[in-house]
């Protein structure tokens, strides 16, 4: 296999396919062709082979709506597996997250938006976090935290499962 | 899959009946199902879903979203649901996968509790579907080494592949049967991983009467056996802690 050039991700597949979707370690450019793209493509190309619908997979749901958070709205998944194993368990939440998600992108457009499972070390206690990383924090934070917070809270009543949207105050990576 | 595994790759299973439009459907059929099942499934959810409806019209594809309410019923462990909208049934079992001889109890159990509380009169299409999240321990994966079906592009093209997205249906029982495999990478930047989905369905409605139905679903569940075996390498089998014959 050749070597990669420098500003390209590096590939884990040794079989070669097509063309790809904009570097998921850049999420502010624009990608050229996504797969979601790719694949309506092949839906319209191959309508005959294609055109029905498959049994209602949460897994394949939840898959999708990550994958549209990191290439629509630059959100960087840590744990993915982790995040994967929280929905499967709360998949009443799938109808709060996105909504959560553009809230958190319209109040703060600049920030790095980080989702991740939030473990308590202490008791047996876990969420679903969406962290929000600025170049530079000051006092309107917690009222813009809040503001976003607004927009989704009450859509959390009767779920089983938590989101929360909060900062660990790191600087983007 | 019907083989016992130390580390299985099953992320969900799921198990769907949609019914013909002429099946009569109201707003009381969840609560009277719901009687049905609460011993199994006591704990129940409500979502709102929506759904993408792609027709074909002499004009082409045509597509549509739709809004429907769904019923979410868990069991206690949160393992296994059961989602009830309208005209549609399904038993979804989710990590870890319980074996065969368990989840197919409650499949019949569903089906059966549908059957008491709605006339059911003819099906749209069933559905077996088997998702498999596969993690590999490596940053460099040779696909080839794993699969038996992959996408295969020649050496002119590029090798910086980042994603892909394969498929390929397969013809069973005289076109009655269609089963759907799909080998795509999976989202996720710390472990290379990718999705071997198959999902097995009657391809036209009512070519499965509803007393054949769960004759059907067992039928299913030999065929998406068969491709699972055939998809994957004594390589890959080895990483799941299958028995290699």
């Amino acid at each position: 296999m050749q070597a990669a050039p420098s500003n390209a991700m590096a590939s884990p597949w040794r079989v070669p396919i097509t063309f790809l979707s904009g570097s998921r370690s850049a999420p502010e450019q624009t990608p050229i062709k996504t797969m979601f793209d790719m694949l309506a493509d092949s839906l319209r190309i191959c309508g005959e082979i294609f055109w029905q619908p498959q049994s209602a997979s949460i897994s394949m749901e939840i898959e999708s709506m990550l994958s549209r958070f990191e290439r629509d709205e630059g959100v960087r998944l840590r744990h993915t597996d982790r995040i994967l194993e929280y929905l499967l368990q709360h998949p009443e939440l799938m109808e709060v997250v996105p909504v959560m998600v553009e809230a958190a992108r319209r109040h703060f457009p600049q920030a790095q938006l980080v989702m991740d499972v939030y473990q308590d070390p202490e008791i047996e206690d876990r969420y679903l976090v969406l962290y929000v990383r600025l170049e530079q924090y000051d006092e309107s934070l917690v009222e813009r935290l809040e503001k976003a917070e607004e927009e989704y809270l009450s859509r959390l009543a009767n779920k089983e499962g938590w989101i929360q949207l909060t900062t660990d105050f790191r600087k983007p990576e | 899959m019907g083989k016992k595994c130390t580390n299985p790759p099953i992320v969900e299973a799921v198990c769907e009946f949609r019914l013909v439009q002429d099946t009569r459907w109201d707003l009381t059929v969840p609560g009277l199902f719901y009687e049905k099942v609460k011993d199994s499934f006591p704990d129940r959810e409500q979502r709102v879903v929506q759904e993408v409806e792609v027709i074909q019209e002499p004009q082409g594809l045509q597509q549509r979203v739709r809004t429907a309410e769904h019923v979410l019923l868990f069991a206690p462990d949160r393992k296994m649901l059961i989602q009830l909208g309208p005209r549609l049934l399904v038993i979804n079992v989710l990590k870890p996968y319980p074996t065969w001889r368990e989840f197919k109890p409650r499949i019949e159990m569903a089906w059966e509790a549908l059957q008491q509380v709605v006339e059911i009169k003819g099906l749209e299409r069933v559905g077996l579907r088997y998702i498999n999240r596969i993690e590999f321990p490596n940053q460099d994966v040779k696909l080839e080494e794993y699969f038996e079906f992959y996408p295969f592009v020649g050496q002119r093209l590029s090798q910086q592949v980042v994603a892909f997205i394969s498929g390929v249906e397969f013809s069973y029982t005289d076109d009655r049967d269609r089963c759907r495999v799909q080998l795509r990478s999976a989202i996720g930047e710390e472990k290379v991983a990718v999705i071997l989905d198959i999902d097995y369905f009657v391809a036209r409605a009512r070519a499965v009467g509803v007393s054949e139905t769960l004759g059907w679903v067992e039928e299913a569940h030999s065929r998406v056996e068969e491709v699972f075996e055939g998809c994957i390498t004594d390589k890959l089998r080895s990483m799941f802690g299958e028995e290699v014959a």
